[in-house]
């Protein structure tokens, strides 16, 4: 069966003529945008959109790998609960900054490993970790509002594991979870 | 100078320059203006669905992925397209197709093009809404069955099977008009 | 060109109803009916003014671990109920990371009446962290009421570091080795010794602790 049969081609040509809208279409789009606030200003798209523009490369952990990365993890959620929040007028959204959350995990036999959870709509391809050459030792650090993430890592694009420094937290699908807390408001 | 990627042109929209958002909607709205006239039959409610796809596109922006604003902002507009027409079927009553064939056929025109034109919108306004959203993205809109996956949330092979039974109706109503 | 008469079976509207506001999000990721059903969720959620990104969180869960649509549109509305349980008990003006840390607290087998107390214990401070360590507690092993009962003894005083911190020592007690009853009681005692002041709630006895639900 072909897909393209040369009946239709005359029709599809002559659908695939401009649908000539009106030349004002531009504008009127841009004059609605104008009375909306800046998109993204909602807490949880602010974070993704950070994600995308703004990585930090840490220096390799080799050796003291484990403890340092528990240490920025601690330090992170640790600054997250004592954070003094900006003032912000009355009835104004409150927009978090995100907090640098990062997330470790020892795999010297992975080819890839990526973590997936809420802060990431549990996408398999959205944040992928790096390792420094050789130790087995993945990371990633990602920005995060206030909120409670359950997550997960997976190895290889296939092999579910959990983070063995973090708190379990609740599954119903089958595959447990991890979970990390930002404080804050 | 070389043109700017969607995505470059998304982060600068997002990271406080809303005006340029204007650039991405020059850049899709040919392709989503002849879809949705295509799709739902007139201009003014292909302007409508237009220009309101590019508002909630604009309201959700931080939920597009990087260099993915085409195909994301096709989603929402074929969205729209599905939801115009059922509140359309709604309000105008079931038989909603013959009444436009009807309206179609009733506006007479000499010229040869133009009546192949006429044909062409009725034979459209014929299919099922679904057989016609999944010929106009693959034949008018050249988009892969994956992409039409993405942008429709159909599996690829029920798609295969619209768009086949899509163009045999349409081959099948539009014979005599071809022949001629 | 001739029309004819247009064949009836051509005017049946074969068009299958569409939910409403569809998300994007869900599109190729979550099978039909299921993601309709899921829609339909988001959309009376959105009505009611609950959030709508920890539902739509946990059906992208379901869809990446590969479980069966019904189970992901069961697992919507089992926290969709959750959810409004927690709004009635926090209030109208919780944020969607209290409401989500709630309902995890409440799914660890805290009671309505404990996230409700924990709001009148904290009046405008932030409630995510302290329903979320409330929930990591009976996930490290602590029964459902003594871990309530923890978290409302330190409602008053603690801040989010320090409830933080208050998790992460009973936790490594536990895997030290000692009871989860007993590692919480040791940390709590000196927790409460550090903030307290007369009059704040003191931890119920552990004597008959809720098994905790499976």
């Amino acid at each position: 069966m072909t897909e393209r049969e040369d009946s239709l081609d005359p029709i599809i040509e002559i659908l695939r003529e401009p649908a000539g809208l009106r030349a004002d279409l531009t504008d009127r789009v841009m004059s609605e945008v104008d009375r909306l606030p800046p998109p993204g200003i909602a807490a949880l798209d602010r974070v993704r959109w950070w994600r995308r523009t703004w990585t930090i490369r840490l220096s390799p952990v080799r050796g003291l790998g484990l403890a340092a990365g528990l240490a920025v993890l601690a330090l992170g959620v640790h600054l997250a609960g004592r954070r003094a929040g900006p003032a912000t007028p009355p009835g104004a959204e409150r927009a978090p900054e995100g907090q640098p959350i990062q997330f470790v995990l020892i795999a010297p036999e992975a080819q890839a490993v990526a973590v997936v959870g809420d802060f990431n709509d549990w996408s398999m391809s959205a944040t992928p970790l790096a390792r420094t050459l050789g130790d087995g030792v993945w990371h990633v650090t990602i920005p995060l509002g206030p909120g409670r993430y359950r997550y997960a890592f997976v190895v290889n694009g296939a092999i579910w594991r959990n983070d063995p420094e973090a708190p379990a937290a609740e599954d119903e699908f089958g595959r447990a979870n991890s979970v990390v807390t930002v404080g804050g408001s | 100078m070389k043109e700017e990627s969607d995505g470059a042109l998304l982060r600068r929209v997002l990271s406080g320059e809303p005006r340029t958002y204007a650039r991405l909607v020059d850049r899709y709205q040919a392709r989503l203006g002849r879809y949705a006239l295509r799709m739902l039959g007139n201009k003014d409610d292909a302007e409508d669905a237009v220009q309101d796809t590019f508002i909630r596109a604009y309201r959700s922006l931080g939920r597009c992925e990087g260099d993915g604003f085409g195909p994301w902002v096709f989603g929402i507009l074929v969205n729209r397209c599905r939801t115009h027409a059922t509140k359309r079927a709604r309000t105008q009553g079931v038989i909603v197709r013959s009444e436009v064939a009807l309206a179609t056929a009733s506006v007479a025109s000499s010229e040869g093009r133009d009546a192949l034109r006429d044909a062409i919108d009725w034979a459209l306004k014929q299919l099922p809404a679904e057989q016609r959203e999944a010929f106009l993205l693959k034949h008018v809109e050249d988009m892969s069955y994956e992409a039409m996956e993405t942008v429709t949330g159909v599996r690829p092979a029920t798609l295969r099977m619209r768009v086949f039974r899509a163009r045999d109706e349409l081959r099948k109503l539009l014979a005599e008009t071809v022949r001629d | 060109m001739r029309l004819g008469m247009i064949p009836l079976w051509l005017l049946i509207a074969a068009t299958p109803p569409m939910a409403r506001g569809q998300e994007p999000r869900l599109l190729g990721r979550v099978p039909d009916p299921a993601r309709a059903q899921v829609d339909a969720i988001l959309d009376a959620a959105r009505v009611r003014g609950l959030p709508v990104e920890p539902l739509l969180d946990r059906a992208l869960e379901g869809a990446t671990k590969g479980a069966p649509p019904a189970a992901i549109v069961a697992a919507v509305t089992r926290l969709r109920d959750e959810l409004v349980v927690v709004s009635r008990a926090f209030g109208e003006t919780a944020s969607t990371a209290e409401l989500t840390a709630g309902a995890s607290a409440l799914r660890a087998g805290a009671g309505a009446d404990d996230l409700a107390r924990l709001r009148r214990l904290r009046p405008g401070r932030p409630l995510t962290v302290a329903a979320a360590v409330m929930a990591d507690l009976v996930a490290a092993g602590v029964a459902a009421d003594t871990a309530a009962g923890a978290v409302l003894a330190l409602a008053q005083n603690a801040d989010d570091a320090d409830y933080i911190a208050f998790r992460r020592n009973v936790q490594r007690d536990i895997e030290l080795g000692a009871s989860p009853a007993a590692a919480l009681a040791v940390r709590i005692r000196s927790a409460t010794d550090l903030s307290s002041t007369p009059g704040s709630e003191t931890m119920p006895g552990t004597g008959a602790s809720r098994k905790r639900k499976p």
